[in-house]
C-alpha cells in the first residue's frame, strides 16, 4: 500500500519527511528542533522555548521595537516576490480605527513548492507564534490562516494546535496576562492556484470568485473585508520567533548582505534525495542540488533547473554555481521565488516540460485579463502543434509574441508574467531544442519519441 | 436532490463566524457537497436561500474551484497530480495504469461499479514524494503501479466487490 497520511491522527511525527528533519542535520533557524518527537504539540514546543518570543514581545517590547528587529533582520518575503518584510509592515497604517487583520498565506500551490506544508506538519506552533508576533507589531488582534483545500492533514494539525493554544490562554483575551487579545481562525481554500496571489486570496476569503484586484489600494490599506491587512507567507511568519529571540542582526548575519537569514528550499524532480532543506542564503545551487539532494540519478547530468518554483525563469546546468542570494538570482535573469527547486536531467525534453507548465498557467488563469486568458491558451495550442510534429518557424515566432505580451505589467497579476517567463527562459537557454522540434520534428533527447508527445 | 434540515441549519449558523456574510458561501458549499456528494442545482439554490444570497452568485463561486463538483463522482475520487515534478517521476504512467485498473477512458468517468473516478490535478505541494495522489482527504506518496493496484484492490474489498 502506498504510504498514507492517516485521516484523523495529526500525531504522525513527520519523521519520514525528507530533508532537514531526516537526512541532513537540522538547519539553524526554522528547522532547529525538527526531528524532536512530538514537536507539533504545544508542550514539546514550549519545552524548547516555544512562545517565549511572543511573551517577550507582548511584555517587554513595543510594536515599534518588534518592527525594528524585523527590519534589521533583512528578512524578505518567502511567498514569491521576496519583498522586504519590514518594509511591508510599514505600509499598514498606524492610525486607522477599527479592525485590522493579519492574513497568513498558506495556499502553497506554486509547482515545486512544499516547504510550508513541511513547516506546519512539523511545527505548527512556530507559525502560530510568528503570526501572533506579526499581529502585535501591526496592531491586529485577529489572524486568518488561508490554507489550500487539499491540505487536509496540515488543516487538522493547525486546528488542534489552535485549540491547544486557546486552552492554554495563549490565544484569548489576555495572552500571558497582557491585555492584548489574540485570536486565530482557519479558512479553507477549494483548489485554485490564483488564491495564492494576495488579492485573489482576499477575494476568496471574502467568499467571492477569486479574481485578483487592481492595485492600489494595496491590501495593507484596504485588504480583507476592506480593512487594513498584513499578508505574509507561512515561512516568513515562522521565522519571527527566532528573530525576536536572537535579534534581527543575528538573523541577518546568517545570510547575505541583501538577503538576510536562511530559507527553505523544496527540491524535487530528477534528484536522488528529493526533500525540503533549510539553507543559509548564499550557498550555491550546486550545493543544494548536488550535495543536499544528492544530484541526478546515476549516469545522468543536470540539464536545467527552476530555482524558485515553476514561475521562476529556468537556469541551465552551466549556471549551477549561481548563489541562492535573491539579488544574484535576479542578476542572472531569474528569481528566488517560492524556493521550489525543480531539477530535470539530460534525458528530459525542455519543450515538453515547458508545454506542461503552460497547461498549468492556462488552466489556472482566472480569465480576468485578456493577455493572460488568451495568451496562455494560445501557447498551449502552439506547444501542442510543435510537439505533435506539426510546428514551423511561425510557431516559434508566435511563442515569442505570446511571452512578450504576458510580461511587464500587461497583466493584472503575476500569473501572466510567470507563464511568459517559462516560455522566454526555456527559449533563451534551449533555442536549439525548440528549433529541432519545430523545424525538423526532432526531439533532441528522444523523450518525446519514447513517450508520445501527445500527452504533454 | 435536496439538503437535509440539519445541513440547512448548519449553513444558517455560519455567517456570524465571519466579518461579512459572503465568506460563508464556500464553507456552506462544503456542507452541501459533503452531504450529497456533489453540488446539485437545487442544493446551490438552497445554499443561496439559507444565506439570503442570489443563486447565480453561489453558482459562480462553486464553479470556479477544482474541489467543488457539480457532476457526480465515484465513491473514491482520486486526484492524481500531473504537474512537472510528478510527471518527471512517472505520473503519466500512473494515470495510464489507473485508467486500466478502474476501467475508465477519461477523467471524471465513473467506473462500472460506481466505486472510482479520477482527475488529473495541478501541484499538490508534496513534490518530494512524487508521484503522488490525494483521495478521501489523504495523501498517498511515492505511488507506483503496484501500490496503486493494492490501493484499488483494498477499496474493492472494503466495498465487498473484491475477489
Ligand atoms: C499567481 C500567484 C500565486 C501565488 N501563490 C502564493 C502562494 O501559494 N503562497 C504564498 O505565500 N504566496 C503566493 N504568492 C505571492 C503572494 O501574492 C504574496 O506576495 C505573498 O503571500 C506575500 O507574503 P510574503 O511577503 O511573506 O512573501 C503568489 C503570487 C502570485 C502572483
Ligand atoms: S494575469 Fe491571469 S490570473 Fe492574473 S488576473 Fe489576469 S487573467 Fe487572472
Ligand atoms: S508536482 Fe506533484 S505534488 Fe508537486
Amino acid at each position: 500500500m502506498a504510504t498514507e497520511v492517516p485521516a484523523f491522527s495529526p500525531h504522525v511525527p513527520s519523521t519520514e519527511l525528507r530533508g532537514s528533519g531526516g537526512l541532513t542535520p537540522p538547519g539553524p533557524v526554522l528547522t532547529r528542533f525538527f526531528g524532536t518527537p512530538g514537536l507539533y504539540t504545544l508542550a514539546v514546543y514550549r519545552d524548547h522555548g516555544g512562545y517565549r518570543s511572543l511573551e517577550r514581545a507582548l511584555k517587554e517590547m513595543t510594536p515599534q521595537e518588534v518592527h525594528a528587529q524585523v527590519k534589521a533582520s533583512g528578512l524578505r518575503g518567502r511567498g514569491g516576490a521576496g519583498f522586504p518584510t519590514g518594509t511591508k509592515w510599514g505600509f499598514v497604517p498606524a492610525d486607522v480605527p477599527g479592525p485590522r487583520y493579519v492574513v497568513v498565506n498558506f495556499d502553497e500551490a506554486e509547482p515545486g513548492t512544499t516547504k510550508d506544508r513541511y513547516l506546519v506538519e512539523n511545527c505548527p506552533h512556530q507559525l502560530l507564534e510568528g503570526a501572533c508576533i506579526a499581529a502585535y507589531a501591526v496592531g491586529a488582534h485577529q489572524v486568518w490562516i488561508y490554507i489550500r483545500g487539499e491540505y487536509d492533514h496540515p488543516y487538522r494539525i493547525l486546528l488542534e494546535a489552535i485549540e491547544e493554544a486557546r486552552q492554554q490562554g495563549i490565544l484569548g483575551e489576555r495572552p500571558f496576562g497582557v491585555d492584548y487579545p489574540l485570536d486565530i481562525q482557519l479558512y479553507r481554500g477549494h483548489g485554485a492556484y490564483i488564491c495564492g496571489e494576495e488579492t485573489g486570496l482576499l477575494e476568496s476569503l471574502e467568499g467571492k470568485r477569486p479574481q485578483p484586484r487592481s492595485r492600489p489600494p494595496f491590501p495593507a490599506v484596504k485588504g480583507a473585508w476592506g480593512r487594513p491587512t498584513l499578508m505574509n507567507n507561512v515561512e516568513t511568519l515562522s521565522t519571527l520567533p527566532w528573530i525576536v529571540e536572537h535579534g534581527g542582526q543575528a538573523y541577518h548575519a546568517l545570510g547575505t548582505d541583501r538577503s538576510g537569514g536562511t530559507r527553505m528550499l523544496s527540491v524535487s524532480g530528477d534528484v536522488r534525495r528529493p526533500g525540503v532543506y533549510e539553507i543559509p542564503i548564499g550557498v550555491t545551487f550546486r550545493h543544494v542540488i548536488m550535495e543536499l539532494a544528492g544530484g541526478p540519478p546515476p549516469g545522468r547530468q543536470v540539464k536545467v533547473f527552476w530555482p524558485g518554483g515553476s514561475s521562476a525563469p529556468v537556469l541551465p546546468a552551466s549556471m549551477l554555481d549561481v548563489s541562492t542570494d535573491l539579488d544574484e538570482l535576479a542578476r542572472v535573469g531569474s528569481m528566488g521565488g517560492s524556493g521550489g527547486v525543480i531539477v530535470a536531467d539530460d534525458s528530459r525534453c525542455v519543450v515538453k516540460a515547458a508545454a506542461r507548465l503552460l497547461r498549468f498557467y492556462a488552466h489556472e488563469s482566472c480569465g480576468k485579463c485578456t493577455p493572460c486568458r488568451v495568451g496562455t491558451d494560445w501557447a498551449v495550442r502552439t506547444y501542442r502543434r510543435i510537439l505533435d510534429g506539426e510546428g514551423s518557424s511561425a510557431d516559434l515566432q508566435i511563442l515569442d509574441r505570446i511571452q512578450a505580451s504576458l510580461q511587464n505589467g500587461r497583466c493584472l497579476c503575476g500569473l501572466g508574467d510567470s507563464g511568459g517567463w517559462v516560455i522566454m527562459s526555456t527559449m533563451r537557454h534551449f533555442r536549439p531544442e525548440y528549433e529541432a522540434h519545430a523545424l525538423r520534428r526532432q526531439c533532441v533527447t528522444g523523450e518525446c519519441e519514447r513517450q508520445g508527445a501527445a500527452d504533454a | 436532490m435536496a439538503l437535509s434540515a440539519r445541513a440547512i441549519e448548519e449553513i444558517r449558523s455560519l455567517p456570524p463566524r465571519f466579518p461579512h456574510l459572503r465568506s460563508a458561501v464556500p464553507p456552506a458549499l462544503d456542507i452541501a457537497q459533503e452531504e450529497l456528494g456533489r453540488l446539485t442545482p437545487e442544493a446551490m439554490t438552497e445554499v443561496a436561500e439559507a444565506l439570503g444570497l442570489d443563486p447565480g452568485y453561489v453558482e459562480g463561486v462553486a464553479t470556479f474551484y477544482t474541489l467543488l463538483h457539480t457532476q457526480p463522482l465515484g465513491r473514491h475520487h482520486l486526484y492524481v497530480c500531473t504537474n512537472l515534478s510528478c510527471t518527471l517521476r512517472g505520473a503519466e504512467e500512473i494515470c495510464h495504469h489507473l485508467r486500466r485498473l478502474i476501467g475508465v477512458k477519461e477523467e471524471r468517468e465513473i467506473s462500472a461499479d460506481g466505486l472510482f473516478s479520477y482527475e488529473e490535478v495541478e501541484c499538490l505541494g508534496a513534490c518530494e514524494y512524487a508521484p503522488m495522489l490525494r483521495c478521501d482527504g489523504r495523501y498517498y506518496y511515492d505511488v507506483t503501479p503496484q501500490k496503486l493496484e493494492a490501493l484499488i484492490q483494498g477499496w474493492r474489498q472494503e466495498a465487498g466487490n473484491g475477489d
